[in-house]
C-alpha cells in the first residue's frame, strides 16, 4: 500500500503461528556431555614415528556424516587438535548444553599420534627428538563433534561458532539440513559450470605438460585442496 | 533438487603419461603450516580453471517474480474468514470505515455509542476478507479495502445514527456501505439517512394510493350538494324580500 508522496507503508499483516518443532524421536544417552579425552594415549608409543603430513592433506573419508546428533562442527581445512583444544571443546560446550534436553559426541578420536619435540636452542642434528605430546589428525570434510537433543539450530549456533573460531582449521557449525545444502549447492557449481576448462580434465589429460609442475595427488584433489588448506571458492 | 543424487560422469580422456623429471628443487614440503607458494603454472591454471556462473540472457531480476511455494493454508485465517462471511450474511447494513489510530479509550467510547444502536465494530484484516468478499455479492466494495479499516455491522439500518457518531470522530471516515442489498457511497448513505422512516413513507404511499377513491363520493355528491345550496340561498332571498305567502314552489321539485 502507498503512503503519501508514493512511499509504501509497511504493514503487518496475519500473524503466522508456526507449530512448536517435533522432537518424538530423539532420546537423549545417559551421558549426555562429552567424555573426556586422554592426554596420552593408554599405551604411550616409546616408537617415534616419521612425521606423516598425509594424514592432513586431502579431502576426509571417515567421519564426514551425521551419525546420532543433528548439528556439528565441520572442519573445513587440515590440522592437528591437541589435548588443550579437547578441553577447550569439551568445557566449552558442556558450559552450553543443557544436559536433560541435549546431549554432545566427540567424532574424532583421542590424540594418538606422537608429535617430537627438540629442546630449543639446540642446533640440528643428534637424532629425532623426543616425544612432546599427543595429536589427533583432521582433514577437511570431517566432523569434529555432533550435537543433537531437543533444540534447535539457532540456539546451538552461537557456541558452536565460538568453538569453531578456536580451532587451529577454518571450521563452520552445521545442520543436517545446511550440509546436504552445502554438497548440493557445491554440486551445482560443478554441473553448470560455464568454464568448459577444468582443473581435473587439464590434469587427467596433461595438457601443455602442465602435470610438471603439478603433484600427483592433484589428480585426486581437482585444485580444491592446496597443502592443509581447501580452497572453498574453486568447482 | 538437494534429494536427488548427482551422476558421476566418466571422463572421456585417455590416461595421461606420466612426466619424466619432477619439479621439487625448493625447500619445503607439501603440506606446511604457511600457505605455500604456488608454481607460476599453477597460478595461471588455477586462475583458467576458475567457476564462471552461467549468464541467462535475461536476469532472473527482470522476470516476474514467482509467488513462494509451500505456503500452508492457515487454519486461523481460515476461522477469521469464516467468522467475517457469518457477520456479513446475517447483518443488513455493512459499513466500510478508513479508521486512523485512535487512543484505546477513545475507541471504546466509540463502540459504546454505535452498540446503543446496535451497530457491532470489527476490525477485519484485508488478506482475510478480500477472497469472502470477492465470492460474495459485495465484490463492489473490494477497492475499499485497501489500508486500515473497520467494518460496522448491524442486523437494522440505523444510517441517521450512525452518521451523526462517525461525524463526531474525525479518525473515522465512512467510505462506502450495502444497506439491504443496495451498494451505497458516502452521499448515498446520507440520502438514506435523510429519507422518512418507514412507517411514515407507508402511510404516505397508502394516501396517495387511496386519494382518488376518497374523492369518489365526493364527486358523486357534488350536483345534489350544489342545488341545496342553490336553493337554500333563494330562501333566503324570498325570505328577506318581505315575508313570503305560501311555501316555496321550489320544495316540491326537491323531492324528486
Amino acid at each position: 500500500p502507498a503512503g503519501p508522496g508514493g512511499v509504501a507503508v509497511p504493514r503487518a499483516g496475519l500473524k503466522k503461528l508456526a507449530l512448536p518443532p517435533d522432537y518424538s524421536g530423539i532420546s537423549i544417552p545417559e551421558k549426555p556431555k562429552l567424555k573426556f579425552m586422554d592426554k596420552v594415549p593408554a599405551v604411550p608409543k616409546v616408537q617415534r614415528e616419521p612425521r606423516r603430513l598425509r594424514d592432513i592433506r586431502g579431502p576426509s573419508q571417515v567421519a564426514t556424516d551425521f551419525t546420532q546428533g543433528q548439528y556439528g562442527i565441520l572442519a573445513l581445512g587440515g590440522g592437528y587438535l591437541h589435548w588443550g583444544h579437547f578441553e577447550m571443546i569439551r568445557l566449552t560446550i558442556g558450559r552450553s548444553i543443557d544436559p536433560k534436553s541435549m546431549f554432545a559426541v566427540w567424532r574424532v578420536p583421542a590424540p594418538s599420534k606422537p608429535v617430537t619435540r627438540k629442546s630449543l636452542g639446540h642446533r640440528m642434528g643428534g637424532g629425532k627428538g623426543p616425544v612432546d605430546h599427543f595429536v589427533t589428525a583432521v582433514k577437511s570434510g570431517r566432523l569434529v563433534v555432533e550435537v543433537g537433543g531437543r533444540c534447535e539450530f539457532g540456539e546451538v549456533r552461537p557456541f558452536l561458532a565460538r568453538v569453531a573460531q578456536k580451532l587451529p582449521f577454518p571450521a563452520v557449525p552445521v545442520s543436517r539440513e545446511s550440509l546436504q545444502e552445502m554438497r548440493w549447492e557445491e554440486e551445482e557449481k560443478r554441473l553448470n559450470n560455464q568454464n568448459p576448462w577444468t582443473f581435473e580434465r587439464v590434469v587427467a589429460s596433461n595438457m601443455l605438460g602442465m602435470r610438471k609442475y603439478l603433484s600427483p595427488y592433484d589428480l585426486r584433489l581437482k585444485g580444491r585442496y592446496w597443502g592443509k588448506f581447501f580452497l572453498k571458492h574453486r568447482v | 533438487s538437494p534429494g536427488q543424487r548427482p551422476v558421476p560422469v566418466l571422463s572421456a580422456v585417455p590416461a595421461a603419461w606420466l612426466p619424466a623429471l619432477q619439479l621439487l628443487r625448493r625447500g619445503s614440503k607439501a603440506v606446511t603450516r604457511h600457505w605455500k607458494a604456488m608454481h607460476f603454472q599453477r597460478q595461471k591454471l588455477l586462475a583458467l580453471t576458475e567457476y564462471l556462473p552461467p549468464r541467462p540472457a535475461v536476469p532472473p531480476r527482470c522476470l516476474p517474480r514467482r509467488a513462494p511455494e509451500g505456503q500452508q493454508e492457515d487454519g486461523y485465517a481460515r476461522v477469521l474468514r469464516r467468522q467475517v462471511e457469518q457477520t456479513l450474511r446475517g447483518s443488513r447494513m455493512v459499513a466500510v470505515c478508513q479508521f486512523s489510530s485512535m487512543a484505546d479509550e477513545d475507541v471504546a467510547t466509540l463502540r459504546h455509542f454505535l452498540r446503543r444502536h446496535n451497530i457491532h465494530v470489527h476490525f477485519v484484516l484485508n488478506e482475510v476478507v478480500r477472497p469472502v468478499l470477492a465470492q460474495s455479492r459485495l465484490r463492489a466494495l473490494l477497492p475499499l479495502f485497501v489500508c486500515r479499516n473497520i467494518l460496522l455491522v448491524s442486523p437494522e439500518a440505523p444510517a441517521r445514527e450512525m452518521l451523526r457518531v462517525l461525524r463526531g470522530v474525525p479518525q473515522v471516515n465512512l467510505l462506502g456501505a450495502c444497506i439491504d442489498d443496495t451498494i451505497l457511497s458516502r452521499q448515498g448513505v446520507e440520502n438514506f439517512a435523510r429519507l422518512p422512516p418507514l412507517e411514515v413513507s407507508q402511510g404516505q404511499t397508502v394516501a396517495a394510493l387511496s386519494l382518488l377513491s376518497s374523492q369518489t363520493s365526493s364527486l358523486l355528491q357534488r350536483g345534489p350538494a350544489h342545488l341545496t345550496a342553490l336553493l337554500d340561498e333563494h330562501i333566503r332571498r324570498l325570505r328577506g324580500s318581505g315575508g313570503s305567502a305560501g311555501p316555496p314552489p321550489g320544495r316540491g321539485t326537491g323531492n324528486h
